[in-house]
């Protein structure tokens, strides 16, 4: 894999965790994450960036995951893609789709959240500002706790890279807010670091020039 | 019939939408055409939300409006005569996945047209959709999942169900955000709805059917 000839394009939200392991000469390209409100318009923006990219490149990078289906129907003219094997970032984070499932186990019920998401402004304790804004701090808090009933744990997921003092107070405030329990949890530069330096093992699903990326690719 | 209902809800009026729901109780409208309004409401809400008009919040509040429309309607469907329960269907969003608006908005349409129904709840293992099999006796089984990853949940679901001998006594229809036809093969359900309508159409085509 030359990385000259090599183009990785990924959300604002796991950028900053793979440029660390960038090959010097590889094209970046960063995606907005507020395009996953609506898969339809993530997937038509995906694959503009995939159109603009291929006759520079000859494989092309998605810093993505199945993402709502997102992925799906995306297809490279003649160049190959290459996608991690996971539902969504929170597995990125975490290193692998097992950690995940691991992870699922553990606690169905918890909020994910990472350095990227909390300076994103945009995780839904951020939107609770909006709702006090609106309807007041009690009715606020009302609503949001109703929203989250099922949730019993905020987990902030620690990729070891970072200063995450500020996220854990943070973190901890928003947990004791909705009554929820906070935990850090180890997460993992495994899935960054391979996606621009491979190997592309089983963990990614690699699509030949042309052909059409499937859910069943990831299954 | 005045569509003042469906804009109130659309439009995030909590108070006049309720009021409206009063009003047209004390005029004897149907729950269920009631209840057709606030599913047209909440269509909107889910486009406005898709198109970026409308964020969290507002999905928040819709998904209250509901909660608290159904506690107005529920009653008043406890006290119109009953006819015979058109069938029994059980529903519960698969293990891992805890979203339930879609799910709940699902249970209650089955509810308003005359269907008996067990709703598991959210995060509900294989192991505790057949027992309730066995129990509750249902016709049709509905799964609901919003996660990607909830459809592994799903198809365990469905295999569990196999496994157990249960799979030629229900039918299995699945649905829940980007859950589609490839979707449905992969989980080896019957069929899958993309809203709570299309879940009560089939339900009201396997029960009769049987
Ligand atoms: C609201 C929401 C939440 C709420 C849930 C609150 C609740 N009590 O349900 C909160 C904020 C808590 C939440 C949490 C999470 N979420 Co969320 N959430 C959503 C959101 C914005 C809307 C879903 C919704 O309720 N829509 C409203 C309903 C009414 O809409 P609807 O689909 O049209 O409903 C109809 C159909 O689905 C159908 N239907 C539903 N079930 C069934 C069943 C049958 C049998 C039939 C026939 C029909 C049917 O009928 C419904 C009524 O007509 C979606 C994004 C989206 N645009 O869909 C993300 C989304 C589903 N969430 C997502 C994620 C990643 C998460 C989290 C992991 C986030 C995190 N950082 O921790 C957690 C996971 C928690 C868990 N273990 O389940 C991703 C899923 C990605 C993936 N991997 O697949 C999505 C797609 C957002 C995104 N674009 O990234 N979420």
């Amino acid at each position: 894999m030359s990385a000259e000839r090599t183009k990785i394009i990924a959300c604002s939200l796991v950028i900053e965790e793979i440029v660390p392991y960038l090959p010097s000469g590889m094209d970046c390209q960063t995606l907005d994450s507020e395009l996953h409100v609506n898969t339809d318009v993530l997937r038509r923006s995906l694959q503009e960036a995939i159109d603009a990219s291929t006759s520079s490149a000859e494989i092309i990078l998605l810093g993505y995951g199945l993402c709502s289906q997102a992925v799906v129907g995306l297809q490279a003219n003649g160049c190959t893609l290459v996608i991690p094997k996971v539902d969504d970032c929170i597995a990125l984070f975490l290193g692998s789709e097992e950690a995940y499932k691991a992870q699922f186990k553990v606690a169905p019920g918890t909020y994910y959240l990472t350095k990227s998401w909390i300076e994103s402004g945009r995780s839904i304790f951020d939107e609770y500002n909006i709702l006090v804004d609106r309807y007041g701090e009690s009715r606020a808090l009302s609503l949001m706790r109703n929203f989250l009933k099922h949730y019993t744990r905020l987990a902030l997921i620690n990729t070891g890279r970072h200063e995450l003092e500020f996220c854990r107070d943070y973190c901890l405030r928003t947990a004791d807010r909705f009554g929820l329990r906070y935990e850090e949890i180890p997460g993992s530069s495994s899935l960054f670091e391979r996606i621009v330096q491979g190997p592309h093992d089983n963990d990614f699903v690699i699509v030949q020039p042309n052909e059409i990326v499937t859910f069943r690719d990831f299954k | 019939m005045s569509k003042k209902l469906v804009k109130a809800i659309a439009d995030m009026q909590e108070e006049s939408a309720l009021k409206q729901v009063n009003q047209m109780m004390a005029d004897k409208v149907e729950p269920a055409v009631i209840m057709d309004d606030a599913m047209e409401a909440m269509e909107i809400v889910g486009q406005r939300f898709e198109d970026g008009t409308y964020f969290l919040p507002e999905l928040m509040l819709a998904g209250e409006m509901m909660n608290q429309i159904t506690e107005q309607v529920k009653p008043e469907m406890a006290k119109t005569p009953v006819t015979e329960p058109k069938g029994k269907i059980l529903i519960g969003t698969v293990a891992g996945d805890i979203h339930d608006i879609g799910k709940n908005i699902v249970s209650f349409m089955l509810e308003v047209n005359r269907f008996e129904v067990l709703d598991l709840g959210v995060d509900v293992p294989p192991d505790k959709f057949l027992e309730a099999i066995r129990e509750f006796k249902p016709q049709v089984v509905a799964l609901s999942g919003f996660l990607t990853l909830a459809f592994d949940a799903m198809k365990e679901t469905i295999e569990a169900i196999q496994g157990a001998g249960l799979r030629d006594e229900v039918k299995i229809m699945i649905g829940g955000g980007q859950v589609n036809e490839e979707i449905n093969k992969y989980a080896g359900a019957d069929a899958y709805g993309k809203d709570a309508m299309a879940g009560v159409t089939l339900a009201k085509k396997w029960i009769v059917a049987k």
